[in-house]
């Protein structure tokens, strides 16, 4: 299984000027053999949703370290919906307390990584849910 | 998730992802013959680190105009170890990153080993059927087998950096007889003035029937340059209207579509079957020339 031909975009919503671990995130999709896009920092969930509609990806993997991941993860999956693009896949990463995990799911999140995760497994679980 | 989404741009942006996709008998099964190219294609090169990219972002803005729809198509180069890709080109991109009129695609090279990607021609030809009026093609910076921009764009802009030995590179690898616009970015940088000088020089070698390649130096503060870039753009444009060997041109960007067809053919054919390459150089050859027969095909 690899993860050759599948677009991933990875995305940084929201205030916080971190992005040592999406970029990390990034190559390790890369050498799994993924084409990845990184939109830089301090992105809004519209313009999130409208690249990932222009590079067609397959999945959009939001990066948050901010605290607001509640709100943004809605915000872009009510924006996807928007633009007709609601089957891209969703995924969260970055500082997401545990009893938060089942609403984002709800809310539209196919996988949610944090810092303890080890990379390998980060990029298995991607696999997985769009080689399914 | 079809291609008839509601959202015109959406189907669009899937349409890419075929072609990009297509194997060679799907490319070949969506080719639909020879179109009136009324979309024009500008090509941005140049060396890694050049500048293109932030270049383009002032371009593009620049260039829509009223009605006139921009696309860009970036090239980023593709990992031969993962064959995996980061796609960067966008991020350096952002003054245009909010304006929902310019469309841009990433577009990773794959195995093309020319700074361009295996399916450019078609995707170019696709971006032509969705109503862009021009497409700004960014390519990878591998410097010398770039001239193969030349055969599947207009205008040829070659973008260049101030350092020491960087147009005497540009001289051997070829590529400075086969831009239309020269521009020497980060023309702030100490040497600019003296690379502007050398090049033009150059250029002035070049001329051929009455347009001789513009220099334009080009820095971040300042906006004179890219309008300069724009207008000399337009020119161009303009002077191939009147001056194009159409059939030449055609005739081009066939035998570069052609080749790329059967160079991925054989890649498909040694793919399935990897024995091949253990056979001697002729043996190999009749091999490949026996599978790449229709007849054979599939078999």
């Amino acid at each position: 299984m690899s993860l050759n031909g599948k677009r991933i975009l990875i995305a940084k919503p929201g205030l916080d000027g971190h992005d040592v671990g999406a970029k990390i995130i990034a190559l390790a999709l890369r050498d799994a053999g993924a084409d990845v896009i990184y939109t830089g920092l301090r992105r809004s969930p519209d313009y999130i949703a409208r690249v990932a509609v222009d590079e067609d990806v397959d999945a959009v993997g939001l990066s948050i370290l901010s605290g607001s991941h509640k709100e943004l993860v809605e915000e872009t999956v009510r924006c996807l919906a928007e633009l007709d693009a609601g089957d891209i896949h969703l995924f969260v990463g970055g500082t997401i307390p545990s009893e938060d995990h089942d609403e984002l799911r709800q809310a539209g999140a196919r996988g949610i990584f944090t810092a303890e995760m080890a990379l390998d497994e980060v990029v298995a679980a991607v696999e997985a849910d769009l080689n399914a | 998730m079809s291609e008839t989404s509601r959202n015109p741009r959406r189907a669009l942006s899937r349409a890419l992802t075929r072609i990009a996709n297509a194997d060679v008998a799907e490319t070949l099964a969506q080719q639909s013959g020879a179109t009136t190219p009324e979309m024009s294609r500008i090509g941005v090169t140049g060396a890694p680190g050049a500048g293109k990219s932030t270049l383009i972002a002032r371009l593009a803005k620049l260039r829509k105009v009223e009605e006139h729809k921009i696309a860009v198509l970036a090239i980023d180069p593709t990992s031969p170890v993962s064959q995996g890709s980061i796609l960067g080109d966008r991020i350096r991109m952002d003054s245009i990153a909010d304006d929902p009129d310019i469309f841009i695609r990433s577009i990773p090279s794959r195995r093309a080993h020319d700074g361009l990607t295996d399916n450019t021609a078609d995707l170019l030809n696709a971006m032509e059927g969705h109503g862009f009026d021009e497409v700004i093609l960014e390519s990878v910076g591998v410097g010398q087998a770039e001239y193969t921009i030349r055969t599947l764009v207009d205008t040829v802009v070659l973008v260049l950096l101030p350092e020491s030995g960087d147009a005497i590179q540009a001289m051997k690898a070829g590529i400075l007889e086969m831009a239309d616009i020269y521009v020497v970015n980060k023309a702030d940088l100490p040497g600019a003035e003296l690379m502007a000088a050398e090049i033009a020089q150059v250029a002035a070698h070049q001329s051929a029937d009455d347009w001789t390649p513009p220099v334009i130096s080009t820095s971040r503060d300042d906006p004179n340059g890219f309008a300069e870039l724009d207008a000399a753009i337009t020119a161009h444009t303009e002077w191939r209207k009147t001056h194009l060997d159409e059939t030449a041109s055609r005739r081009a960007r066939a035998r570069y579509q052609a080749q790329g067809l059967l160079s991925r053919r054989i890649d498909e054919i040694v793919d399935a079957d990897s024995s091949l390459l253990d056979l001697d150089p002729q043996g190999l050859f009749d091999a490949l020339i026996d599978k790449l027969n229709p007849k054979s095909r599939g078999a």
